[in-house]
């Protein structure tokens, strides 16, 4: 590109690029060859006998499959109302001027409360007002955890609604719902899917929290965390391997989409120079 | 625009700020009334008062050394994320092609989303006695023994939050790189500074702001962290959100409140600064029409 590294620089700037990749991405991709490993000992599985055992065995697993289906239910329903949420507080955001810095601090900030504050304190708030702990409850602690995030990601697809779309249809009479529904609504809806993916994974994999809000049926991160520390087995392994792929292949799927969709012109991504 | 700005936004505004002020104010409000409270160690009971018996107890049992251990975590594992993501974010912006960035991108976005949970307990297959990394310096003849000192230490911890939080620092480092005019770049060179003039002079001025941000969110995401230590640490091991776990096997709300209160105010003091001297809120508008 513009700039001329040197080609032993640019050696170096890959090469602990590769070391963070490999920080982040060597123990979960080695947690999940292990699940593939019919011996009971953690080890890499040869070749020639890869099996998927472990994971045929957690249908058997009760407790498991309660906690997952549990999980599954809490995470749909906050990335239903995260999405919603923070849509609102996007479009807010864009129509206020002076305020708009501090309403976004405001979304932003219970990002940065840490979980067991907000976990401990949210169920100290939940006792005094007599709401028993439930699904409800740990809904309530992840819709905070997962709306910054929602609202960051649908934030930045507003790149894809120039004023000057929304001003000619006001030109021609349509109405501020009318312009919403016909133009910043569609423009947007990459957007508003990546949020909804997004909050389903934040909420399906935070623990802290929901450590201190469930009820009797705890969430899926709860019961692995207690497995973990009790011994682990093959079975854990296979589980969290499991749920590894699945929010890996969401992520993925997000990003071969925003690639497609940059691809097709006309999709009104704005492209910078 | 000619119409009324003001009661639209306030239309908008009104369900996203009720569950802000409900599931957000509310708990901090409690948070901060409580921790003035006072605790009966006899009946773990609670009552109001106005009384700094809480914050009295942090000075207590070593409580305020769990305090200053995890600001040199945080400070620790946030300069290294940041040597880290430098690079990282320079080989996304400037290096890579079109695809490749899109597939770096990806890949740094992927661990925002996966549970920390899992990958911080993955460490222990890697650094465990019959992990990893003793097997293979076992079998490569360069330890007689299985290093002990790999898990179950602070020397785990820092790995498990690096990996954990890493991409805090590479996201907005990578806002900030975009924001810079790459024409500048180009005639520092025509003018004869070379990679690293270029670097320390041009680039590391202009991506002050996501250096800072980065340095914030991996701070702040270490001090409120605690599945790494549970997963990671030795025995004795404690970080400021495990000790608020701890005290509360005794519902001393008004002690883990008090400690609450000062994490949040230390959390909250510097994003506030940070906001302050660079425009926290700009780093994600920089698309916006």
């Amino acid at each position: 590109m513009m700039i001329r590294e040197g080609l032993s620089n640019r050696i170096l700037l890959w090469a602990i690029t590769l070391v963070g990749l490999i920080v982040i991405y060597a123990p979960p991709l080695y947690l999940l060859a292990v699940s593939f490993n019919p011996a009971l000992q953690p080890g890499l599985p040869s070749l020639s006998d890869l099996s998927v055992q472990w994971y045929l065995a957690l249908p058997k697993e009760t407790a498991l499959m309660a906690a997952l289906q549990q999980s599954a239910l809490i995470a749909t329903v906050t990335a239903f109302l995260a999405t919603g949420m923070a849509l609102l507080a996007a479009l807010a955001y864009f129509e206020l001027r002076a305020q708009r810095t501090a309403w976004f601090l405001a979304v932003i900030l219970p990002m940065f409360v840490p979980g067991v504050i907000q976990g401990l304190a949210l169920s100290a708030v939940f006792t005094r007002t007599g709401i028993k702990a439930s699904s409800l409850t740990v809904i309530g602690g992840h819709l905070l955890w997962a709306m910054p995030f929602a609202f960051i990601v649908i934030l930045t697809s507003f790149a894809a609604v120039r004023r000057s779309y929304l001003v000619a249809a006001s030109d021609l009479g349509a109405t501020r719902w009318r312009q919403f529904v016909d133009i910043t609504l569609p423009l947007i809806r990459p957007g508003l899917v990546s949020a909804f993916i997004f909050s389903f994974l934040l909420s399906l994999n935070e623990f802290t929290r929901a450590f201190y809000l469930a009820g009797r049926q705890n969430t899926l991160p709860v019961v692995l965390f207690g497995k973990m520390n009790s011994g682990a087995s093959p079975v854990i392994y296979a589980l969290s391997g499991a749920i590894f792929m699945v929010s890996v292949a969401c992520v993925a799927f997000i990003a071969i989409r925003s690639v497609v969709a940059k691809a097709t012109p006309g999709t009104g991504q704005e492209r910078r120079s | 625009m000619t119409r009324p700005r003001l009661p639209i936004s306030s239309m908008l505004m009104t369900p996203p700020l009720l569950a802000i002020l409900a599931l957000g104010l509310a708990p901090l409000a409690i948070v901060v009334i409580w921790s003035f409270w006072s605790w009966d160690p006899l009946t773990y009971w609670i009552k109001p008062d106005l009384s700094l018996a809480g914050y009295a107890g942090i000075l207590e049992a070593g409580r305020w050394t769990v305090i200053v251990s995890t600001l040199v975590k945080a400070f620790a594992t946030a300069f290294l994320c940041l040597l880290i993501a430098y690079p990282t974010a320079y080989a996304i912006h400037f290096l890579a092609g079109r695809r490749l960035s899109i597939l770096l991108l990806a890949l740094i976005t992927i661990p925002f989303f996966t549970s920390y949970l899992i990958r911080s307990f993955s460490w222990r297959l890697v650094l465990g006695r019959t992990g990893v990394i003793n097997t293979l310096l076992l079998d490569l003849g360069i330890t007689q023994e299985p290093l002990d000192w790999l898990l179950f230490s602070n020397f785990a911890v820092v790995v498990g939050l690096i990996a954990s939080y890493l991409p805090f620092a590479t996201f907005p480092l990578l806002l900030s790189m975009r924001r810079v005019d790459p024409t500048l770049l180009a005639a520092a060179q025509d003018l004869g500074a070379g990679f690293w003039k270029c670097l320390t002079t041009v680039l590391l001025p202009l991506t002050l702001s996501g250096i800072f941000a980065g340095f914030l969110f991996v701070f702040v995401m270490v001090v409120g962290s605690s599945t790494e230590v549970q997963m990671l640490g030795g025995a004795g091991a404690s970080i400021v959100s495990v000790m608020i776990n701890d005290v509360m096997r005794v519902a001393n709300y008004p002690l883990a409140f008090a400690i609450s209160t000062i994490v949040l105010a230390v959390i909250f003091g510097l994003v506030l600064i940070g906001n302050r001297l660079f425009g926290l809120a700009s780093l994600f508008e920089d698309r916006s029409p």
